[in-house]
C-alpha cells in the first residue's frame, strides 16, 4: 500500500494504518485545533500553491478531515470553488483523481472514465533501507511511548501494538532519488516516453510519484497498466530470455551463436553483469566471459542473475499504477504525515525535501512540548529539540506535531 | 510508410505465394476474375477439389493431424484458384455441417496450417524479399488492424507498439508472452517471425470462425451438403453429448461453465484445465472417465493429457498433488460464474461436500 497518495473507502477502517491521527480526538484537542489553524492559514494565503490542471471540472476530489471524516466523489466547477472549500474545511489532506471522469462525482462505476496519465508512487517503506531501521521511531498505541529504531515490543509496556513513525533522513532521500531514476531510465529506453513527459514530485513524507503524460497512454486499460508494471518490476522474468538455457544436467547454460535483440531486460542484464553482446549475438567472448564469471562466483547463476533483476527493477507499487480510479495527494497541498507540502521536483539531482518542500511562511516562533530528544534539519537549519518544553519556528512545530512526537502548548 | 506499400499490393501480388494465404481479399478476386460460382461446385470438373477438402476436414476432425500440401505442378493462376476454391468448399462443408465443436476444431486446424506457412516464408524471406513483407503487412494491418514494422538494420525483427501489442489476449494468458517476457525498446515490442505469426494465431483461428458464421446457408450446392451430412454422422457417432450429471449432485456455476464450452467445442484456457483437472480428481473419477471429457478440446493430445492429469494427482514427475483451486483464485482467473448456491463458501469443492452431507 502506498505510504501517501491515496485512500480509499475501506482504508478507515484498515488497522488504522491510513486513518487520521485525530479521528478519536477530543473536540478540542489543541493538536488538531492548532494544525488546523496553521493549514488553513498556508491556503489561504497560499493557494496559488496548488497545482492543478485544466478540466479541474472533470477530476473527482477527495479530503480527509482534521476530525477523521472522508468525503469522496466531488467535483468544483473552477479554481475558486475549490478554494473557497479547501479554505473552509482546512482538510488535513487533499487528493484528487489523475483520472478524468465525465461524471465525477457519481459512483465509481457510473463516472464515465475518459483516461489518466500513467502513475508511477515509489515509497521509502518499500525500500527496507537499513539506515531507516535505526533513525525511525516507533509509537507504543498503548502507552504512548516512544522509542527510537525499529523494535519489537514497546520499551515501556512491552507491548507490541507499535505503530512506525518514518523520520526519512537525507539518506533515504538519497535511496529514493536512486529508484525514481531507474524508473525513469527504463520509462525513456524501453517504452520510449521522452524526459519533457516524466513529472516527478515528492510526496510530501517518504517517497515519490511519477506521473507520465503522454497521449499515447493516456486511454490504456487498467489491465494494460498492470502489464507496464509487472515489467518496470522485472516480476516473472524467464532467466530463458537471456538466451540461457538449461541443459540436461539443470545447468544454466548459453546457447552458442544465438541472435537476440540486445535491449530492454536482456541488455540492462547483461550490461550490469559486464557480459558482453556484440551484433545481437551470444558469441565465443560472451561465452568464455560467462563461464569466468561462474568459476569467480561460487554462487549459481540463477540467484547471481535473480540479484542483477532485483538490483535493477523499479520498487514501484503496482497497485497505484493499475488503479485507475485512485485518489492521489494533490501537488501544492500539505501532507498531514509531515507538514510538508507535495512539491513538484523541477530537478530530481538538486532537489532537498526538507528545504524545497517546506512550506512558505510560518517563520513566527511558537511553543511546543517535545516527547524526546531529537534532531530535525529544515529549511537548511538544525533544531535540537529537547524533551519539554522547545521554542520553534510554526513549520517545524508543524513538522513535530505531524509527525506526534511532539504537543503544541 | 505502410500506407504506400498498401496502395502497391494489388499490382504487386500475382504470383504463387498467395496460394497459401487463400482468406486475403486479393486472393479472392482471383476467382471473381473467373466468374466463379457456387453451383458450378455440382460439375464434374470441381470433383478433385472437393474430394481434397473433405480429406483435409476428415483429417482435421478424425484424427486431429494436417497433413495438406498445396498442389504446386500447376501454372500460379490455377495454383491460386484452385487453393481459393478449396477454402470456399471447406468453409461450405463446416457450414453445412454446424455443429459449433466442429467449427472450432476446424478453425483451430486450419489456423496452423496458414500459421506453419506465415513461419517458414518469414524465416526464409531475406532482407529484399519484399512480396512477403507485403503479404505480412497486409494481414496484419487489414485483418489485425496492427501495424508491424521490420526493423531494417538488425537482422529480422520485426515490432509492434507496445500498447499494440498488449491488445492481443495472449500477453496475458501465457507466461513467455507477458510483456516483461518481451523485449521492449523505445515504445516497441521486438519480435522474430516465429514469435510474430504465433502472436496472431488467435486472431487467425477468430477470423476463420467468423467467415465461416457470415457464410449463408442456404445456397450450398448438393454434393457439399451430401458429404456434409456423412462427415456430421460420423462425428455424432464419435461424440455422444455429455452425460448430464447424476441427479442431485450440485455442479458449481465455475466448472459447469467449464463443461459448456467444451460442449461448444471452445478451446480452454491453461487455468480452465487446470481448475476443471484438479475439480474431477477431488470427485474420483477415472483417468478414462476425465481423458473422455478433455477429449472434446480441438487440441486433444491423448498422451499429454493423459500425463498432464497424471501429474495433477501427483502420480507423476514431483509428487505435489494439486489442489482444487480456491474461489479466489478462479476469480482472479476469470472463471468465476458465481450464483446463489456460492453464498458462503471459499472453494468449489464445497459444494460437492455440502450436497453429499445431506
Ligand atoms: S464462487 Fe466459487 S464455486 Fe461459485 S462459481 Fe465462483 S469460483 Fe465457482
Ligand atoms: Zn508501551
Ligand atoms: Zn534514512
Amino acid at each position: 500500500m502506498s505510504d501517501t497518495s491515496s485512500f480509499d473507502f475501506n482504508e478507515s477502517g484498515k488497522n488504522g494504518k491510513h486513518t487520521s491521527k485525530y479521528q478519536n480526538a477530543e473536540p478540542d484537542d489543541k493538536n488538531k485545533n492548532w494544525l488546523e489553524g496553521v493549514f488553513r492559514r498556508y491556503y489561504f494565503y497560499h493557494y496559488s500553491q496548488i497545482e492543478l490542471g485544466e478540466l479541474i471540472n472533470e477530476h473527482e476530489f477527495g479530503f480527509r478531515l482534521f476530525d477523521g471524516k472522508i468525503r469522496r466523489h466531488l467535483a468544483f466547477n473552477d479554481k475558486k470553488e475549490l478554494y473557497a472549500y479547501i479554505i473552509k474545511f482546512s482538510p488535513s489532506d487533499i487528493f484528487y483523481s489523475s483520472s478524468r471522469y465525465q461524471n465525477p462525482k457519481a459512483e465509481i462505476d457510473q463516472k464515465g472514465w475518459i483516461g489518466s496519465d500513467l502513475i508511477f508512487d515509489i515509497d521509502g517503506k518499500d525500500l527496507h533501507l537499513e539506515c531507516a531501521q535505526s533513525h525511525n521511531l516507533v509509537l507504543c498505541r498503548d502507552c504512548s511511548f516512544i522509542s527510537k529504531g525499529i523494535i519489537p515490543k514497546c520499551a515501556g509496556c512491552n507491548s507490541t501494538r507499535l505503530q512506525i513513525i518514518d523520520m526519512p533522513c537525507s539518506r533515504c532521500i538519497k535511496s529514493l532519488t536512486g529508484e525514481v531514476k531507474k524508473l525513469t531510465e527504463i520509462l525513456k529506453d524501453d517504452f520510449g516516453i521522452v524526459s519533457e513527459s516524466i513529472f516527478i514530485y515528492f510526496s510530501g513524507n517518504n517517497g515519490y510519484h511519477i506521473h507520465v503524460v503522454d497521449k499515447n497512454f493516456y486511454g490504456i486499460s487498467a489491465q494494460k497498466r498492470s502489464a507496464f508494471a509487472q515489467y518496470l518490476m522485472g516480476k516473472g522474468y524467464l532467466i530463458e530470455n537471456l538466451g540461457i538455457r538449461k541443459n540436461t544436467d539443470g545447468v544454466l547454460t548459453p546457447m552458442h551463436n544465438k541472435v537476440q535483440y540486445n535491449q530492454g531486460w536482456r541488455r540492462r542484464i547483461f550490461d550490469s553483469m559486464h557480459l558482453p553482446i556484440q551484433n545481437h549475438r551470444i558469441d565465443d567472448k560472451f561465452v568464455k566471459k560467462y563461464v569466468r564469471m561462474l568459476d569467480a562466483k561460487n554462487n549459481n547463476t540463477n540467484d547471481i542473475i535473480s540479484t542483477n533483476i532485483f538490483d535493477l527493477s523499479a520498487k514501484i507499487d503496482p497497485n497505484v499504477t493499475m488503479d485507475i480510479h485512485r485518489i492521489f495527494r494533490l501537488a501544492g497541498s500539505i501532507n498531514s504525515k509531515s507538514g510538508l507540502i507535495k512539491a513538484f521536483c523541477k530537478d530530481l539531482d538538486s532537489f532537498n525535501p526538507f528545504v524545497d518542500a517546506c512550506f512558505v511562511g510560518g517563520d513566527s516562533n511558537v511553543k511546543i512540548d517535545s516527547k524526546l530528544n531529537i534532531k530535525i534539519s529544515l529549511k537548511g537549519k538544525q533544531f535540537s529539540l529537547k524533551p519539554g518544553a522547545n521554542t520553534i519556528p510554526e513549520y517545524v512545530a508543524a513538522y513535530v506535531v505531524c509527525k506526534g512526537i511532539g504537543d503544541i502548548q | 510508410m505502410c500506407y504506400v506499400i498498401k496502395y502497391n499490393l494489388v499490382v504487386r501480388f500475382g504470383n504463387k505465394d498467395l496460394a497459401k494465404y487463400p482468406f486475403l481479399k486479393e486472393a479472392f478476386s482471383y476467382i471473381v476474375k473467373y466468374d466463379f460460382k457456387l453451383e458450378d461446385l455440382d460439375s464434374r470438373d470441381y470433383q478433385h477439389l472437393i474430394d481434397k477438402a473433405t480429406k483435409k476436414i476428415e483429417q482435421y476432425l478424425f484424427f486431429g493431424k494436417c497433413e495438406y500440401q498445396i498442389n504446386y505442378s500447376k501454372t500460379h493462376e490455377t495454383i491460386v484458384q484452385e487453393e481459393v476454391i478449396i477454402f470456399i468448399i471447406s468453409l461450405l462443408l463446416i457450414k453445412s455441417i454446424s455443429i459449433q465443436a466442429v467449427t472450432k476444431k476446424f478453425a483451430l486446424l486450419e489456423s496452423m496450417r496458414f500459421e506453419k506457412y506465415l513461419i517458414s516464408d518469414l524465416n526464409t524471406a531475406n532482407q529484399d524479399d519484399k512480396t512477403i513483407k507485403l503479404i505480412l503487412y497486409k494481414i496484419f494491418e487489414d485483418l489485425f488492424s496492427t501495424k508491424i514494422l521490420l526493423e531494417v538494420d538488425i537482422y529480422n525483427f520485426y515490432k509492434i507498439r507496445i500498447t499494440d501489442y498488449l491488445d492481443h489476449p495472449i500477453a496475458f494468458q501465457e507466461k513467455e508472452w507477458n510483456l516483461v517476457n518481451r523485449t521492449l525498446h523505445n515504445g516497441f515490442v521486438y519480435l522474430d517471425g516465429t514469435e510474430i505469426v504465433r502472436l496472431f494465431r488467435n486472431e487467425l483461428y477468430l477470423l476463420i470462425i467468423d467467415r465461416i458464421q457470415k457464410m449463408s446457408i442456404d445456397r450450398i450446392p448438393d454434393t457439399i451438403m451430401a458429404i456434409s451430412k456423412s462427415i456430421k454422422k460420423r462425428w455424432e457417432q464419435m461424440h455422444p453429448s455429455i452425460n448430464e450429471p447424476a441427479y442431485n449432485v450440485v455442479t458449481p456455476p465455475c466448472i459447469q461453465h467449464i463443461y459448456d464450452q467444451i460442449s461448444k467445442g471452445e478451446n480452454l484456457p491453461h487455468p480452465a484445465r487446470l481448475l476443471l483437472g484438479t475439480f474431477l480428481i477431488y470427485s474420483n473419477k477415472t483417468l478414462e472417465e476425465m481423458l473422455d471429457l478433455f477429449k472434446r478440446l480441438p487440441d486433444f493430445d491423448e498422451k499429454i493429457t493423459r500425463y498432464q492429469l497424471e501429474h495433477l494427482a501427483g502420480k507423476k514427475g514431483s509428487s505435489k498433488r494439486y489442489y482444487v483451486p480456491s474461489c479466489e483464485k478462479i476469480k482472479l482467473e476469470n472463471l468465476c460464474y458465481e450464483t446463489r448456491i456460492c453464498q458462503g463458501i471459499s472453494n468449489p469443492i464445497q459444494l460437492v461436500r455440502k450436497k453429499s452431507d445431506i
